[in-house]
């Protein structure tokens, strides 16, 4: 066995977490069973790799068989990288039979005849769900293992989710590749991006829970007045808290949001301020640029309106995220009559 | 208020000026905001700050303290602190508080001082300390590799140390620079041998929005960097930050019609500097960022971190820089 492969097994079995280790290697189906009874998975993980090892040396594992260990390893935890969404674009309206021999047959070709030295893997899962991994050479390199591209396709639709990590100069043969294979006509890249691979797939894919109109009005909580409680005590401000409440569930929906960690907004409107006083008044744009994040953005920005920290509603900049699909913003002013509006972006 | 502003004149390039108004704070140094300050120290302009010497300052990372006044410390007896130092830090390693595990580290301390870094000659000179290694078994040509500054300085702090008794010496600002391990041994020897305190000291989002306005307005040539203010909102379900960042151009046009008096700033401009940058962004987001925790500034200048932590960037600011930092550990002292 190719000690580059060896070294590559290693490293990618010591990102496992102990405890998933020996689940993930029987998913990985390339050590059999017996073999696995002879792993002690309770050494320090240094000598669990180098077991490991040792195994695939026996049995003469290849980098195509490493590559499809560390492709179980980020099905699993997508999240350590970052993703982009990108959306393809059909000629006809036609939905064509997706053949996924084809699709690969034509994927491989494309990339190939570029570069000789790639190494592409594919891995498809019940959700429709097409796994892609390229680790990139170049004519004179092998296949840099380390530096991967991640590609996730959903056939039944046109969106495709990219986790780079490469050069910029491979990204359009990337693209280019994923077209030709899929029979679209060209791709281009949203302004989305997030660490959440399911959290862009619900955004995209509109898993979220969508505010609905309810016609029939919703009967009105009946609070529970204890003998004890005291009738002189009353709540201030309860309806303007109910008011701001309801306004914020309008603007951000019932259920649980996608999760996200930023969102960037390039401003470029106009600076205007009160006449009295006396500050800048001038005809171009004031330039800002802002990034809002947080473990879990949309939620934390649910939260500002009930927290006194923002208006309700909340600026529909902020609001709009989910349904726009996108988390990166230019603001222009509007032009015309009412210039104290927006550009929606 | 009004007359206190109107008192507060300075004439750029001149020596002399009367201390008590110039800085126009009814209540001394009791930690209430300034009604005014000034950007850099006014005899400044007579020195010539050595760029070379200070190059090492800047695009460093500075955490900082206040220092009460040293007892009998006197920069003729540099080498001998020195000394005393070294034999402090060894001794520190023998009781196995050493840095580095498995490494022998030959600790070379040396003390400098720095008589450009200062607002006047009322200030003391920076005293700066460095502690370098000499590493491998031959000592001709090993390879000296720093491994922790520390530097005290007071720019314009005549009015703390006039009021000091005779003894003390008044370097009320502390810089560091490198492992935390050693900046606790030298400090407790320090404050073993000159009988001082340290304290970390933190920027308070109201100071921090005073440098925000002082340096966007100073004028600096190339590549300049946008005015960056950091927020935080911590006590949500799930913590939310916020950078909100301004073209260097726009905002220095926009602090440039706040200004009125140039080389001098007041509360009232910095306050309307601000809301004017809250209300831009409450027009586009409806959040009221003045409600949020003001962590980080970045400017041409020098970036800011609450938590007392000081980036400078440019060497023509630095004593303006190092005044205001002055006035902030003093206060935390008073």
């Amino acid at each position: 066995m190719d000690e580059t492969v060896a070294e590559y097994i290693r490293r990618t079995v010591l990102k496992i977490p102990r405890d998933e280790i020996k689940a993930m290697l029987q998913t990985w189906g390339f050590l059999s069973e017996a073999q696995l009874q002879t792993l002690n998975f309770h050494q320090i993980k240094d000598n669990i790799s180098q077991d490991i090892v040792q195994l695939c040396e026996e049995n003469s594992a290849d980098i195509k068989q490493a590559a499809v260990l560390d492709m179980i390893y980020n099905h699993i935890y997508p999240n350590k990288r970052m993703w982009s969404v990108y959306r393809m674009n059909k000629t006809g309206e036609e939905t064509e039979f997706f053949d996924i021999t084809d699709f690969k047959k034509k994927f491989k070709r494309r990339l190939r005849s570029a570069l000789k030295n790639v190494t592409i893997n594919f891995r498809e899962y019940e959700d429709n769900a097409i796994w892609i991994r390229i680790a990139w050479g170049t004519p004179y390199t092998k296949p840099n293992q380390y530096k991967t591209s991640y590609v996730v396709y959903h056939s039944q639709t046109p969106y495709v989710f990219i986790s780079a990590s490469i050069l910029k100069s491979n990204l359009p043969l990337l693209c280019q590749a994923l077209v030709i294979a899929s029979n679209y006509r060209d791709i281009h890249e949203m302004e989305l991006r997030s660490h959440s691979l399911d959290s862009l797939k619900d955004i995209v894919f509109k898993r979220y829970s969508q505010n609905f109109q309810t016609y029939y009005p919703r009967p009105v909580p009946k609070r529970d007045v204890s003998p004890e409680r005291d009738v002189r005590i009353i709540q201030e401000n309860k309806n303007e808290k109910e008011r701001i409440e309801r306004v914020n569930r309008e603007g951000f929906g019932d259920g649980p949001l996608p999760k996200l960690e930023f969102a960037q907004y390039m401003l470029e409107t106009m600076f205007k301020s009160d006449p009295k006083m006396d500050v800048l008044d001038k005809k171009e744009p004031f330039r800002c640029l802002v990034k809002f994040s947080s473990p879990h953005l949309l939620e934390s920005l649910k939260a500002l309106a009930p927290a006194g920290m923002a208006d309700a509603p909340i600026s529909p900049l902020l609001t709009c995220i989910p349904q726009k699909a996108r988390n990166y913003f230019k603001i222009r002013e509007k032009k015309g009559l009412f210039a104290g509006s927006f550009v929606s972006p | 208020m009004e007359s206190e502003d109107g008192a507060v004149r300075t004439l750029p390039g001149s020596g002399r000026c009367s201390r008590g108004l110039l800085f126009g704070r009814t209540h001394g140094r009791t930690g209430l905001s300034s009604r005014s300050r000034l950007l850099q120290p006014p005899s400044l302009s007579q020195k010539n700050v050595d760029h070379q010497r200070t190059a090492f300052l800047l695009r460093k990372q500075w955490t900082l303290y206040s220092v009460t006044p040293l007892y009998r410390f006197s920069d003729a007896h540099l080498k001998d602190y020195a000394r005393l130092l070294s034999a402090f830090v060894a001794a520190e390693k023998q009781k196995g508080l050493a840095v580095e595990v498995g490494v022998e580290l030959d600790i070379k301390v040396s003390f400098s001082s720095f008589p450009d870094l200062r607002g006047s000659d009322q200030d003391q000179a920076a005293i700066l300390v460095q502690l370098s290694s000499r590493s491998g078994a031959s000592r001709k040509n090993s390879e000296e590799k720093l491994l922790w500054s520390g530097w005290f300085c007071s720019v314009s702090g005549e009015d703390f140390s006039e009021n000091v008794p005779e003894d003390f010496t008044c370097l009320p600002l502390f810089l560091t620079n490198g492992a935390e391990s050693y900046t606790a041994i030298v400090g407790s020897w320090f404050q073993k041998t000159f009988d001082c305190y340290f304290r970390r000291l933190a920027i308070s989002p109201l100071n921090l929005t005073w440098m925000a306005a002082m340096w966007t307005g100073c004028k600096v040539d190339k590549n300049v960097p946008a005015l960056e203010l950091v927020f935080s909102v911590p006590h949500l379900p799930q913590p939310l930050d916020i950078s909100y960042a301004i073209h260097p151009e726009d905002a220095k046009a926009l602090w440039d019609t706040v200004q009125k008096t140039p080389g001098e700033v007041t509360q009232k401009e910095v306050d309307v500097f601000m809301d004017c940058l809250y209300s831009h962004f409450h027009r586009h987001f409806k959040i009221h960022l003045s409600a949020a925790k003001l962590v980080k500034v970045s400017t041409a200048i020098a970036s800011a971190h609450c938590s007392g932590i000081i980036k400078f960037l440019q060497s023509q600011y630095l004593t303006g820089v190092l005044m205001l930092l002055t006035e902030l550990a003093i206060s935390q002292i008073e």
